[in-house]
């Protein structure tokens, strides 16, 4: 197995905000400290961890949402972390984000149909309308929306619809890379399930590499072959997710699985 | 032994510009002094609004409520805002999901909990003061006579959340009603949160009625379990019952919906399919019979009632299938077949 993508020292620092009119930059936060991993092509990689640990920055840093502080990302045999907007473009083709918040990820005044076309628009592919109108629609029924429902508003779906608008629009190139930030954290559990397949079944019908971010480890267990936990903006283990979740090395890692609650029954 | 807390037929339903939302339908349970009762549910399920009824928090001139609650002996739906105001923070304490938001960020954390004591029972500032100290420091406050001049943003989530437990606990409830209590917390907070729960009804004896989405969370801390679905229980259980031996389709669906630690990787989920109804337009017959794989023509026109699986059984459950269909289908679900 290749490396799609290979994280090493990655840093993000957010300079802090001093008092109003007082001292500017009172220093910075590091969010993300030093942090190197490799995702192999067509695995899910999942990076779990509690709030404030940084994977959600390491996510956007990896999709270059953020720019690093230092360290490098090289994709497919080219450094991301350097490169300018424009130079960007062809490589955001590639890689795409699923965001945690349905409600707010989608514009509220665009009709479905225009929110899953908006990256052939932007990458200048399907220029012909009808013939795009045939992939948006092809999209919708590939993560289970009603085709028809293509000139509706977000507003009329319901969470977990709105999460497969979102997952419509990231397959829509056929990216090599997809980033998952927390994509079933705010659904109704009996909905959970539900996108938690479409996306195991699309990995696997498109050989997409998945990486999935969440909190809950029994989610990330269901999802990914490998695992890094953070802690603090640090990898502090990482390995199969078999191993790591019946052998756990780091302390932190067993101070997790300990807290899952409901392992009393059963 | 007399319930500390039964509710009764209770129906809480609003009126709204679109119609009538039938919040909760119809519900009964009690509550026995010292034991945790767990209410599971989706959003929208009644889980909520039926408890916050209960402390007479759903009252408002476009909210019809029906039914009995009875609290040691009183009724409560009966009872004037006056004499709920008694009850509530005194002998019936609720703390809720958002820590923050349900503190004050103006005063300190220690004139908050005193005002808790003071509202209730007349005692001087040095003993509410004193009291609230003693309470801090049994919710794993460190330090908690200097803390208790601390404001809410200088503590951490679960930090507010321990005061919030505090403030609940000051009066010494009969009955502590936990509406999420976890749900915005990390995972180790939350372990620690719900360990000092527990810890807290084993050594002050208070009732809990713990409400969430979370399976994993009432399995750690309740002694049974309610599954509600659309405003309605459609399954009640004491825990060990509920996960060995569910007998509603809903609460099978969310248990084969839900991942686990101890389950083998390459196990798949079962989703249920579809989303939950409109509480304004609920369907004909059984509420879930649109998504249960399991429904006959009859769900499709028959309301099942929450009854005993046996004559004299506490395990209930609306279902229209038979005790015999329902038990052999989830044997064959825990069998590995799949009639899905």
């Amino acid at each position: 197995m290749t490396a799609l993508i290979e994280v090493r020292d990655l840093v993000k620092e957010f300079p802090i905000r001093g008092e109003m009119f007082t001292r500017r930059g009172a220093g910075t936060v590091r969010a993300v400290g030093g942090v190197s991993f490799d995702v192999m092509e067509g695995e899910t990689f999942g990076l779990v961890g509690e709030s404030g640990c940084g994977k959600s920055t390491t996510a956007r840093l990896m999709t270059r949402l953020l720019d690093p502080t230092s360290g490098t990302i090289n994709f497919r045999g080219t450094d991301i972390a350097s490169l300018s907007r424009k130079q960007l473009k062809p490589v955001r083709r590639e890689m795409q984000m699923i965001f945690q918040d349905p409600y707010s990820s989608l514009n509220p005044r665009k009709t479905v149909g225009s929110i899953i076309a908006e990256p052939f628009l932007i990458h200048e592919v399907e220029k012909d309308e009808k013939a795009r109108k045939t992939r948006v629609q092809s999209l919708m029924e590939t993560v289970g929306l009603n085709p028809e429902h293509y000139n509706r508003l977000p507003h009329e779906f319901s969470g977990g619809q709105r999460q497969r608008i979102g997952i419509a629009r990231a397959i829509a190139l056929e990216p090599k890379l997809i980033v998952a930030d927390e994509p079933v954290s705010a659904l109704d559990v009996s909905i959970q399930a539900q996108v938690l397949n479409l996306l195991r079944d699309l990995q696997r019908d498109m050989g997409l590499t998945l990486v999935f971010i969440a909190h809950d480890l029994s989610v990330v267990r269901y999802m990914c072959d490998r695992v890094a936990v953070m802690y603090a903006g640090e990898i502090v283990e990482l390995g199969e997710s078999d191993q790591l979740y019946t052998a756990p090395t780091h302390e932190y890692t067993k101070q997790l699985l300990a807290a899952v609650p409901g392992q009393s029954t059963h | 032994m007399a319930p500390l807390l039964e509710v009764a037929d209770l129906k809480v339903h609003f009126r709204t510009d679109d119609g009538v939302v039938q919040a909760v339908d119809g519900i009964s349970y009690s509550v026995q002094p010292g034991q945790t009762l767990g209410i599971v549910g989706e959003s929208g399920s009644g889980k909520s609004v039926s408890s916050m009824t209960v402390m007479g928090l759903t009252r408002s001139p476009k909210s019809d409520i029906s039914g009995t609650v009875t609290f040691d002996g009183r009724d409560l739906l009966s009872a004037s805002n006056e004499e709920l105001r008694k009850v509530r923070g005194n002998d019936i304490a609720m703390i809720f999901q958002d820590p923050l938001s349900s503190l004050h960020p103006f005063y300190k954390i220690g004139k908050q909990l005193m005002e808790a004591v003071r509202t209730h029972r007349d005692v001087s500032k040095a003993q509410a003061r004193d009291r609230a100290v003693e309470m801090l420091g049994l919710v794993g406050i460190p330090e908690p006579r200097r803390r208790i001049d601390s404001y809410p943003h200088e503590f951490s989530g679960g930090m507010r959340q321990r005061v919030m437990i505090a403030m609940a606990l000051m009066n010494d409830p009969k009955l502590l009603i936990a509406d999420e209590p976890t749900t915005a917390l990390d995972v180790t907070v939350q372990a620690q949160i719900l360990k000092l729960i527990k810890k807290l009804q084993t050594e002050l004896g208070t009732a809990v009625v713990m409400i969430t989405h979370d399976l994993g969370v009432v399995a750690d801390v309740a002694d049974e379990i309610a599954v509600m679905y659309a405003g309605r229980i459609v399954e009640h259980a004491d825990k060990r019952t509920l996960f060995d031996a569910p007998r509603h389709p809903y609460t099978w669906g969310l248990l084969r919906s839900i991942p686990r630690l101890d389950t083998a990787r390459d196990h798949v989920l079962v989703p249920i399919p579809g989303r939950p109804p409109s509480l304004i337009t609920k369907p004909s017959g059984c509420a879930f019979n649109p998504r249960c794989v399991y429904a006959t023509p009859e769900s499709r026109t028959t309301d099942p009632v929450l009854l005993p699986t046996a004559p004299g059984s506490g395990h209930l459950v609306a279902c229209t299938l038979s005790e015999e269909q329902r038990a052999s289908t989830w044997k064959g679900i825990v069998g590995g077949e799949d009639p899905a």
